[in-house]
This record gives structure tokens, C-alpha cells and sequence, in this order.
């Protein structure tokens, strides 16, 4: 008796196994397949957005409005042909301001790529600046106004546009001093264009500062060490550096 | 933040002219239009922000004996050119190029690192 319900056991389980693998399953959706942008990148130093070798203010490629020109008066870089260590106004010199965006591109030290289903993020070395790119969410209605804006992305074939707003006017949009307003949009057209380099296509749209739309371009090259160490420069750093090199003496006292 | 920490720290933040990227600009610290060479013995090699500094010990060209300090990149930019923090250490002979620095002090802003065997060490 046994023998035979062990049998007949056996027997329904190979029945609804069978019946199991017959009827229609939901199939999970194949996730869509995305260039894969993820890794470690860094770009040659660069001051200035413009592709024009021209003093601020009379490059051809950017059409500034007459507030922008306003901006300008007193600027005086730290950084490119024209800079002045001693007299620059760049608040991240001055001031120690951060870099803000989309400057922060321009310095020449690493950053990573980090790319799920859902965000894109970008790990820089200097001074740990971090970026969050939620895909295929829309911008805030009325987002905040930081150092590094809000941004937001989405796959169009194998580029990811990135839309960002929400920044500081007291930010340089790039080293030589050209200004934007807090309605500046940076649009980024971010693609591998081989297996070593990183193009970035940026638009500049700011009704205040420009009168219409214009476009700059920056290329990374892939570094393969994976390596992200840290390059945070301080007060203290800064200030033993002028004491040491420049024999100016520190207005506080200095951690050594 | 207090009164008595905020004006020194104000105070310190107008007189930084800057963080490593103000260092770009160092057109009217040191002479980029002028190379200087000199072969001595390294006293210090400090691997820091904002600047990498090697300090060497070589005669001038009076053969008077000086203190050469010379700053390089940041650490995180000479990484990605190769060095480490073990790539100089004290008692090495090297042989250092530099732009000197406009105001006759032993400071230079560095070019290249050779090493008594001919290794080079870029900037």
C-alpha cells in the first residue's frame, strides 16, 4: 500500500510539473541596454568655454547681453592667458567658493562614473564633489539654488542628455570669468565616442547673461587604475603654501 | 560661529587668493620664459596639497651652497603621471628643472626630475 501511494505521488508531481512548464509565464521586461559610460575619466585643464583665442568679452562665439558685460567689468582671472595671481576676483580663489557647475569640468583631476538602471553618478576628486543624476525624472518646479544645481538625465540611442538648473550666480560658469544668472540651464550631451574617451556637448541657455543659446565641448580620456585618491586643499594648506613659497605670513595660526 | 573666529577666518579667506587652482596663475611668481638647472641632493620630499614640494640642496651658479624648494602639481595630478610618494626620497641625487622664481628667492616652479641613473620624472 505504501509502495503504491509513493508511486502514485511521484506521478501527480510529474503531472503538475509538466503542466507547470506548459502554461504561459509573465516574462520579465529585458532591461534596455545602455552605452556604458561607467568608469574613471579625466580631462586636460581647460579656462575657458569659449573656443575663441580672445580676451573676455570679445569672443565672436558668445553673445552676451548687456547685463553679462555689466558682470564682467573687474573681473580678473586667476587662471588663462590673462590671469593675475595676485588681483584675481574668482570667488573659488578669494573666497575658497566652490567651483560649482559646470566649471567643475574644467579642473584636470579624476573623476568616476557611477551608472545604475535608475541614476547616473559622477565622483570627483577634488575636493569629493559628488553629482546625482536621477533618470527619466522631470526637474523640480522650484528647485533650490545650490552650488551645483539640480540635474536630471535621460537615454536618447547612446547619448545621456543631462538637464541641470538651480545655480548660485556667484559661480563662474568657467575660469576666466564669464557669468550667468541663476536662470542659467546647462544642457549636457554626454557620449563615448570610443572606448577611451568622453565627449561632453554642453548649451548654455541664460536669458540674462546671453541673448540666445551657445555651445562649448570638453573631451575626457578613460584612466585605467581605477585609483580615486584625495585632493582637498585647505585653508591651512593653502596658507603654510604662502607662508612657505611666497614668504606672506599666515593672518591666523596654521594646523601643520 | 563666534566674532573673534569669524574676522580671522574672514580675513584668511580674502588673503587666500585661492585654492590649487589659483596656483595656475603663477605668471608673476615664478618666470616661465626661463629655465633653470641645477644637480644637488634631496633634503625633503613632501607628497601635500596643494603642492608637491622637493627641497634640494645645490650650489647656485656662484657655487654658493642653497636650499632649492621647488613646487610640482598636486598630489592628485602627478598621480596620474606616475609618481607616488615613494617616487623622491631624501638622499637621492637628482637633477632638477625649473622656472626660477621672478624675485631671485630659491624657489622654482618645476619642469622635469632626473634621477643619477637618467630616469625622468615628468612634471
Amino acid at each position: 500500500m505504501r509502495q503504491e501511494l509513493r508511486i502514485a505521488l511521484v506521478g501527480l508531481f510529474g503531472v503538475v510539473t509538466g503542466l507547470s512548464a506548459c502554461s504561459p509565464r509573465p516574462v520579465a521586461p529585458a532591461a534596455p541596454q545602455h552605452p556604458d559610460l561607467s568608469g574613471v575619466w579625466l580631462g586636460t585643464g581647460k579656462s575657458s568655454w569659449s573656443n575663441a583665442r580672445a580676451k573676455l568679452g570679445e569672443e565672436p562665439d558668445i553673445p552676451y547681453t548687456a547685463w553679462a558685460r555689466e558682470r564682467m567689468k573687474g573681473v580678473v582671472s586667476g587662471s588663462g592667458g590673462d590671469s593675475d595671481f595676485e588681483n584675481a576676483t574668482d570667488p573659488a580663489l578669494k573666497y575658497a567658493d566652490p567651483l560649482g557647475f559646470p566649471r567643475q569640468y574644467q579642473h584636470p583631476v579624476k573623476f568616476k562614473i557611477v551608472q545604475t538602471d535608475d541614476h547616473v553618478y559622477q565622483l570627483w576628486e577634488w575636493n569629493k564633489v559628488w553629482r546625482q543624476i536621477p533618470l527619466n525624472k522631470p526637474l523640480s518646479d522650484d528647485p533650490d539654488i545650490t552650488w551645483y544645481g539640480e540635474s536630471v538625465g535621460k537615454w536618447e540611442g547612446d547619448t545621456l542628455i543631462v538637464d541641470s538648473v538651480g545655480f548660485k550666480d556667484s559661480t563662474w560658469l568657467d575660469g576666466v570669468g564669464h557669468p550667468h544668472s541663476e536662470q542659467l540651464h546647462v544642457i549636457e550631451r554626454i557620449r563615448r565616442v570610443d572606448a577611451e574617451t568622453l565627449r561632453i556637448d554642453f548649451t548654455f541657455e541664460d536669458p540674462v547673461a546671453y541673448t540666445r543659446p551657445w555651445t562649448a565641448q570638453h573631451a575626457f580620456k578613460a584612466v585605467h587604475d581605477d585609483n580615486m585618491g584625495e585632493t582637498i586643499t585647505t585653508m591651512s594648506d593653502e596658507l603654510r603654501y604662502r607662508e612657505r613659497f611666497l614668504n606672506q605670513k599666515p593672518p591666523i595660526a596654521i594646523r601643520r | 560661529m563666534n566674532h573673534r573666529m569669524f574676522v580671522p577666518l574672514a580675513v584668511a579667506a580674502v588673503l587666500i587668493s585661492g585654492t590649487a587652482l589659483a596656483h595656475h596663475g603663477r605668471g608673476l611668481i615664478y618666470d616661465a620664459k626661463k629655465e633653470t638647472t641645477v644637480k644637488g641632493t634631496v633634503t625633503e620630499f613632501l607628497w601635500r596639497n596643494p603642492h608637491v614640494e622637493i627641497t634640494v640642496a645645490a650650489a647656485d651658479t656662484k657655487a654658493t651652497p642653497r636650499q632649492w624648494l621647488i613646487e610640482a602639481s598636486s598630489a592628485g595630478v602627478l598621480t596620474t603621471h606616475g609618481w607616488t610618494k615613494r617616487s623622491i626620497k631624501p638622499g637621492d641625487v637628482v637633477t632638477v628643472t625649473f622656472h626660477p622664481a621672478m624675485n631671485g628667492a630659491a624657489t622654482g616652479d618645476l619642469m622635469k626630475v632626473v634621477f643619477a641613473d637618467g630616469r625622468e620624472l615628468p612634471r
